[in-house]
């Protein structure tokens, strides 16, 4: 007896020798920067918002495929308890060893069991009472992640940091006053040494900025105005007024995609304010509806390019950046693709920002097409007919590009709107859209649409009964995820297009796309919808 | 109980809007309703503005600048974001000049709606243009036979439409209709069904793969399935995947009663008979 203990006294002694060795440094100590721009390396995390940094959403996991999807069955659901009235559960979960890490809407979060849904704590920000922008939309996109660190934005327009193991705040910081009407909803982008965020709020007496924040001491390192000071660059496309500079909207509230080799940030910026009254800002205003390419080490501007210039229809370009290295037109381009909300998809040369293609993939008539110079040759300014939506033709979900087949895959909106401009009133704390928009709900609907990159032609399309919100996702054993306003989550193959599996969740899918992950051997689909988090797999584990 | 009555008074500052009265807050309301009737203490809060046109245009103005991109330029709602059609409010049972304030003052708990700073004449201001967009029903008595009227409906009309918890349900309950519709819509409706066909009413044929023939209305629908009420007035569910066609029809199920089939004193008995049931 006494043998036996000593025996086994000697074994734990072993293992715990090992496992304070390499292994204790390996297992729950987070992912590294260097882990972060690996990406899908490893099958068993997912380890920022896209999965990766190029914005693809293209799994590189093949055990799901088109011929067994039919097979894919929920294993478990979570119950967050909250919930955005009139849109949905936008976030991504993060996943590392077998925890995943996930916002909602009011600023909860949780650290959730990967292989069972079962939560190991639950945090509740305590928010105030008159909360601007973050009341109408009180939603959060995600968590960053680096190291033991977990960063979320919340709804009073600031950045916290938690420890990943307890939920317990470990630093936050003021990004700026959530009275005059700034909130914060995005998913922080991680890189070396850097958490970098934008801001809310762009219907109310706002500037858009992009920050980028030290993840171990809190303090701010760079940021970047969207709209230019009195004087400064890209002023000139403002009139000479330094109160509607530093008002001009210009929101940042999604998330962008990262170059490491280029060192730089790609993200879009929202629209002008006021939305639809445009008397008081003659001029581009720029960076407003634009995408900024930034130097990541300094915030610096190194190019831009503004999709929607002098927008008056609410068409933010907040989506995230697809970036990919392709061949085009006969050379190997390193190029920025972004399905637009004013019914363009374009695709950038992503070091210089050069324009290289702009299609229609909306019935839109907002513009005939983008002119050689990259600017739109508009057809219609809303006095010939119906323009798409202010939610737009589509917008921040998550879109997905499939390598190979090179198909750029979005959902897309068709909505017919008739805006009216009107003077607002100017009042900090409340929004301050300027006008009013009439929606013809008989006509709209919504499709999943595959654009073959080099083109912007549809290659293939799905239809959904009306004007869907949710995001997209793919797999290189030629699967596409993707979910609709009815609440349905569907697999697609990726060549056709054709419908192979769909699962009703029971509340529509907005603003979320899923992921997809490694666990025990099994590969797990996930998808947000409504108050439940859903885990598919071929078969119960 | 109280205790916590009392925290939802001061948190929703009430005293301070209405130091004169005491009030009660009904939580469960504050949870459930869409827009909440907060009965009895906010019922009691009176418009000081009244019915002034001025106030009212004024207040469409506020409206559209802060309040239409949910609820649409014309107050009637959008569905897709579930903003509800505020042209009703008033119609619903408890609903008060003074608990829509308390809406848009302190927003919808739980919703997308949320708690607004404006001064409060502006506030009453919003309430005036609500109040003036606001469905009214038939103005007036109208001049019928509700006797005849009623015969003529249990006759015509009753095994689609209900009234007083009597009749059917393939088309809209009838019961309040003379409240939110007027005169002139009324009629149109019944000489000429298909111009407005209301949401939940959409007419659809059916064939299954099976070859059966379903007419009804559409009562929800996705990509992959469809929800039926069919003309005998049962809901029925069906797979997409199970049918050979689906055809959105554009004339509506329920028959056009031309003046040779109703004359126009018998629809106004009907109309009177309808507004004698409020």
């Amino acid at each position: 007896m006494i043998n036996s203990i000593r025996k086994i006294k000697t074994l734990l002694f072993g293992l715990s020798f090992l496992f304070s060795g390499n292994l204790l440094s390996q297992v729950g100590s987070g992912p590294t920067y260097e882990d972060l721009l690996a990406g899908f390396s490893d099958p068993t995390r997912w380890l920022t918002y896209s999965g990766d940094y190029s914005g693809r959403r293209h799994s590189p996991l093949i055990q799901i495929t088109p011929e067994n999807v039919d097979q894919l069955r929920s294993v478990w659901t979570f119950q967050s308890g909250t919930t955005t009235r009139g849109r949905g559960w936008e976030a991504t979960p993060l996943l590392d060893d077998g925890i995943l890490y996930i916002t909602g809407s009011n600023n909860y979060a949780w650290a959730i069991d990967a292989r069972t849904g079962r939560p190991f704590w639950e945090y509740r920000r305590n928010l105030p009472d008159d909360l601007t922008y973050g009341a109408s939309a009180p939603v959060n996109r995600g968590f960053g992640m680096l190291g033991n660190q977990l960063f979320m934005v919340t709804l009073d327009a600031h950045l916290m940091s938690f420890d990943r193991r307890t939920g317990e705040v470990l630093w936050e910081r003021e990004l700026a006053d959530y009275r005059v009407g700034y909130s914060a909803t995005l998913a922080p982008l991680i890189l070396d040494n850097k958490v970098i965020v934008g801001i809310s709020g762009g219907e109310y007496q706002t500037r858009g900025f992009i920050d980028a924040f030290d993840p171990v001491s809190g303090e701010r390192i760079w940021r970047f105005n969207t709209i230019p000071g009195p004087g400064e660059p890209g002023s000139e496309t403002w009139p000479n007024d330094p109160d509607v500079l530093a008002q001009g909207g210009g929101g940042t509230w999604m998330n962008g995609s990262f170059d490491p080799d280029l060192n730089l940030v790609y993200w879009g910026v929202g629209n002008p304010n006021p939305d639809y009254y445009d008397e008081t800002r003659p001029g581009d205003n720029l960076y407003t509806d634009s995408i900024v390419a930034l130097d990541a080490s300094t915030g610096e501007l190194r190019w831009h390019y503004q999709f929607t210039p002098h927008d008056v229809n609410d068409w933010d370009s907040n989506h995230m950046p697809v970036l990919a290295n392709v061949e085009w037109q006969g050379e190997q381009r390193r190029v920025v693709m972004v399905g637009n909300r004013n019914g363009f998809f374009y695709v950038l040369d992503r070091v210089t920002g050069e324009f290289l293609l702009g299609e229609p993939f909306t019935a839109t008539t907002w513009a005939r097409e983008i002119g050689q110079d990259g600017r739109p040759i508009v057809l219609n300014d809303g006095s010939l007919g119906c323009l798409p939506d202010p939610w737009g033709s589509t917008n921040f979900y998550p879109p997905t590009f499939f390598p190979g087949l090179d198909l750029f895959i979005l959902t897309a909106r068709e909505t017919c709107a008739t805006y009216v401009p009107e003077e607002p009133a100017n009042t900090p704390g409340q929004s301050n859209f300027g006008g009013t928009v009439f929606i013809d709900a008989e006509a709209g609907y919504g499709a999943l649409r595959a654009l073959d990159i080099h083109t912007g032609q549809l290659e293939w399309e799905f239809r959904y009964p009306s004007p869907t919100f949710g995001g997209v996702m793919s797999t290189a054993s030629g699967l596409v995820f993707a979910g609709d306003h009815e609440g349905n989550f569907m697999a697609f193959d990726a060549e056709s297009g054709e419908n192979i599996w769909h699962y009703q969740t029971g509340s529509r899918i907005w603003g979320a796309a899923a992921i997809t992950y490694m666990l025990d051997g099994l590969q797990y689909v996930m998808i947000p919808s409504g108050t439940t988090l859903t885990a598919f797999a071929l078969r119960t584990p | 109980m109280l205790n916590i009555i009392d925290r939802i008074y001061k948190k929703n500052k009430v005293k301070k809007l209405f130091p004169s009265l005491s009030f009660r807050v009904s939580l469960l309301v504050l949870l459930l309703a869409a827009f909440p009737a907060l009965e009895p203490s906010y019922g009691q809060g009176v418009n000081p503005l009244g019915s002034d046109p001025r106030a009212a245009r004024v207040g469409g103005s506020i409206f559209r600048a802060q309040c239409a991109t949910c609820h649409g330029a014309d107050a009637a709602g959008i569905e897709s974001i579930d903003a509800p059609d505020l042209t009703q409010i008033f119609t619903r049972a408890g609903v008060s000049d003074g608990s829509v304030f308390q809406a848009i003052r302190e927003g919808i708990p739980g919703s997308i709606m949320p708690a607004h700073t404006f001064p409060e004449n502006e506030i009453w201001m919003l309430v005036s243009y609500l109040r003036s967009v606001g469905v009214s029903g038939i103005s007036g008595q109208i001049q019928g036979d509700p006797v005849n009227g009623q015969s003529l409906f249990s006759e015509n009309c009753e095994t689609c439409h209900l009234v007083g918890g009597q009749g059917g349900s393939l088309g809209p309950n009838l019961s309040m209709i003379a409240a939110i519709r007027s005169q002139d819509e009324l009629t149109n409706s019944v000489r000429d069904p298909s111009s407005i066909i209301g949401r939940r009413y959409k007419p659809v044929s059916i064939i299954t793969t099976e070859n059966e023939h379903i007419q009804g209305v559409v009562k929800s629908e996705d990509a992959f399935s469809i929800q039926v009420m069919d003309i005998g007035q049962a809901l029925r569910g069906f797979r997409k995947s199970s049918l050979r066609e689906v055809v959105y029809e554009l004339q509506s199920v329920m028959p056009a009663f031309s003046e040779s089939v109703l004359s126009n004193r018998d629809l106004d008995d009907i109309l009177s008979y309808l507004q004698s049931n409020l």
